[in-house]
């Protein structure tokens, strides 16, 4: 079914807004989320079409409201349960102790 | 860099993420930040303006840019292989007939490895869901306004390849410099948003 | 997947799959059931749908397939070249 990406002559998204001076990364959170992608990719772990098929199954409503970044970052979160690394528990992180 | 309480959490999850695949030895110490200064150390756009400045002082170089950019960017020392793979580069033309412009509907592609990160407006939903439908539209937002004769090619890079504009040498140029060439081309021009 | 169709060649003119598949895939859906020109071969790959879900095929033909923006949209002015799978596409072989 058509998913939430694939957005090409839809109508009802924002003004297109530039930023000027834009830097590569607006926090480093995302530039790990960036690096941490492209390791677990040339590992193997999963594929680049994988990582896409996985932002593309987000919910709509969390796809639409998250960021570039967050998005990816719940990909990744996705992935690495669904490949078995790790469990959900086990990548959650306690607020408190954080 | 933001402070907020948002972007401490994920900053915080991203982080036990990463000592999470580092204990079950999946990411090697210091991966991420060997990674990351890669990236900010490899595409920028100037690299793509480099690439225009050759093309317009060499109209041989312009020939073969335009049938296999790939081979040809090696003359002027620059490769598509700096990603995770080399990926295919295709150069389209701005002509008194045709302007292009570049997208990707599905997602963000980009040739990030040559030009560094897109900007935001390229990735957001705004940009990838109109300038299929309306591009003069987009274009006149974006203050690049094309006589009512110039034909629209857009381009959806929705496979392999990844595109790059090579703009219109702008009129009064001719006594230029490669370099002072190069300096006249912006990343939008790359994309095809800006006229150069 | 099915074998990959063989011999198209720039300037036949296709129709792309007009199905609404369950998985991922590249072929947007404003660019379905639609009839475009291929312009040039751009590349060979292995499906994108076949590897978003573990799966390696062989690689097959990638497309630039230019489309009228009014075949696809019913308006405009405009050309969309968009780049295909040739498992999306189907040659239109009555019109050559």
């Amino acid at each position: 079914m058509s998913r939430i990406n694939d957005v090409g002559g839809m109508a009802g998204f924002p003004a297109i807004v530039e930023e000027p001076d834009e830097p590569p990364f607006h926090a480093d959170w995302e530039a790990h989320v960036l690096a941490l992608n492209g390791a677990l990719i040339k590992r193997g772990v999963y594929n680049l079409d994988e990582f896409r098929d996985a932002q593309e199954r987000l919910p709509v409503q969390q796809y639409l409201g998250a960021s570039y970044y967050e998005r990816w970052f719940a990909a990744i979160s996705t992935l690495l349960v669904e490949k078995g690394v790790a469990t959900a528990d086990e990548l959650a992180v306690d607020d408190h102790g954080a | 860099m933001s402070g907020d309480h948002g972007s401490s959490r994920i900053s915080a999850q991203v982080r036990h993420v990463e000592t999470l695949l580092e204990s079950r030895g999946l990411l090697a110490a210091g991966e991420v930040d060997g990674r990351i200064d890669e990236f900010l150390a490899g595409g920028t756009p100037a690299n793509g303006a480099r690439i225009v400045a050759r093309a317009w002082a060499d109209p041989g170089f312009a020939e073969r840019l335009l049938a296999d950019a790939n081979t040809a960017i090696r003359e002027v020392g620059l490769s598509m292989a700096g990603g995770l793979q080399e990926q295919r580069l295709k150069v389209v033309a701005n002509t008194a007939e045709t302007h292009n412009v570049v997208v990707c509907t599905l997602c963000s592609c980009y040739p990030i490895a040559l030009l560094g990160p897109s900007p935001s407006w390229y990735k957001s939903e705004a940009y990838r869901s109109r300038v299929v439908r309306d591009p003069r539209g987009v274009l006149t937002e974006f203050g690049l306004e094309l006589p009512a004769g110039t034909a629209i090619a857009v381009w959806d890079a929705s496979a392999e390849s990844r595109y790059l504009v090579l703009p219109r040498r702008p009129e009064g140029a001719a006594s230029l410099t490669e370099a002072e060439l190069a300096g006249l081309v912006t990343r939008k021009g790359l994309i095809g948003t800006a006229a150069v | 997947m099915t074998t990959a169709p063989d011999g198209f060649a720039p300037g036949d003119r296709v129709r792309t799959r007009a199905v609404d598949p369950a998985g991922h895939t590249r072929l947007p859906r404003y660019a379905r059931g639609a009839v475009g020109v291929l312009v040039e071969r751009a590349g060979r790959h292995p499906l994108a749908d076949d590897r978003a879900r573990g799966l390696t095929g062989p690689a097959r033909s990638v497309w630039h397939v230019r489309f009228a923006a009014a075949d696809l949209f019913g308006e405009g002015d405009h050309t969309v070249t968009v780049e295909l799978w040739e498992d999306y596409l189907t040659r239109i072989e009555e019109q050559r």
